[in-house]
């Protein structure tokens, strides 16, 4: 699994994440499985079937764009909330409750689109953008097969 | 020179808003996601419209939101509204930016990221039904500054209680004034020992929602 590092946290903490895509699913698992409690939230009870049958954290149906439903799921006590449902504006949204509304120290939201990264760095909203980072892989990738290609 | 608007999302709404705009001799621009609502609203004359998704930044730049004044996002989903008036304030430094809501929970926090203008659909309409089924007395109210302070027109009886009387010998709520009495085709604003008679108009400027109890004094229902 990529995901060892997290077994090395404190395990106090509480990660709300929103969406369980492939990639909410996931790091909910990698959480659950580092001892930490997680809870992830969906729109779609169908989701939480990519959740490993290990998944120790809570499952929540319900829209996250609405207060309640995140004021229910204890978002006062969460040290973490992650963004990660398939649309950028949600993402947005929450990620700016979770901050402004909430005050929780780490608020992490994936945009598909980098253009949008921009505005919201400056909000103390940490951005993820999987095209940026796939090309800067890429490029290492690239990069450390010219060397090898100059070595040979 | 004219002040420019742009409307993003929404098509009724932004069908009414924009010819009344252009009459008003604003230069407006919509933006819309779908084909189809886009040929409707060019049929507008003198409108100018733009096919794509508002909440992408080079959609704006497109259309171009550098230069706009005003900003209002109309779309079904009150993310997307958030991100429209947030990039048009941050990136493209609109002047004003107005959103429309649909959860009414969100105005405060649509108020705390920097939106100069919530709108929520439910409240409004709500405020208004409320208005229509217990005022009936009144011609017509409209709310200021998020209904906080409303103007309404309340014709008088020739059976109201103050029919006859003098402003200052009517006991009217602190947070109610008088602001002008229309007669027949004249208007005037009023003063202490303006008489009231039947037939009058007043014009009410009401802040504190003591509008009601202001009509009952006046209406005497």
């Amino acid at each position: 699994m990529v995901f060892y590092d997290f077994k090395k946290r404190e395990n106090n903490g509480y990660t709300i994440i929103v969406g369980c895509g492939r990639l909410g699913a996931n790091l909910a698992n990698a959480l659950s499985d580092g001892g930490e409690k997680v809870l992830i939230i969906d729109i779609s009870g169908d989701s939480f079937r990519k959740l490993s049958p290990s998944f120790g954290g809570l499952a929540v149906v319900g829209d996250a764009a609405e207060i309640h439903v995140l004021s229910d799921a204890e978002i006062k006590k969460a040290s973490a909330v992650v963004a990660v449902t398939n649309n950028d504006n949600i993402n947005i949204l929450v990620a700016q409750i979770a901050k402004e509304l909430f005050n929780v120290a780490h608020v992490i939201a994936r945009l598909y689109d980098p253009e949008r990264e921009c505005v919201y760095h400056e909000l103390g909203i940490d951005t993820i953008c999987p095209a940026v980072l796939s090309a800067k892989e890429i490029d290492k990738i690239l990069k450390i097969q010219e060397k090898e290609g100059y070595a040979v | 020179m004219k002040t420019r608007v742009i409307i993003i999302g929404g098509f009724n709404k932004t069908k009414s808003l924009a010819k009344s705009l252009i009459k008003k001799g604003y230069r407006v621009t919509a933006i819309n996601k779908d084909q189809d609502k886009c040929k409707a609203l060019a049929e507008i004359e003198k409108l100018t419209v733009f096919i794509g998704d508002g909440t992408k930044p080079f959609v704006l730049k497109d259309a171009n939101a550098y230069n706009a004044d005003i900003a209002i996002a109309l779309t079904e989903q009150d993310a997307d509204n958030l991100v429209i008036c947030e990039l048009c304030k941050k990136k493209f430094h609109v002047k004003k930016t107005v959103a429309l809501i649909s959860d009414p929970k969100k105005t405060e926090f649509f108020y705390r990221m920097g939106i100069d203008s919530v709108v929520c659909a439910i409240t409004a309409i709500a405020n208004i039904i409320e208005q229509q089924a217990f005022l009936d007395e009144m011609a017509t109210l409209v709310p200021i500054g998020e209904g906080r302070i409303s103007i309404a027109e309340v014709p008088i009886a020739a059976t109201a209680p103050v029919v006859d009387k003098k402003l200052w010998e009517i006991n009217l709520p602190k947070e109610v004034i008088i602001g002008c009495v229309l007669r027949g085709e004249r208007s005037m604003v009023p003063r202490g020992d303006t008489r009231i008679l039947a037939g009058d108009i007043l014009v009410l400027i009401s802040s504190d929602k003591q509008e009601v109890a202001a009509i009952k004094e006046l209406t005497g229902r």
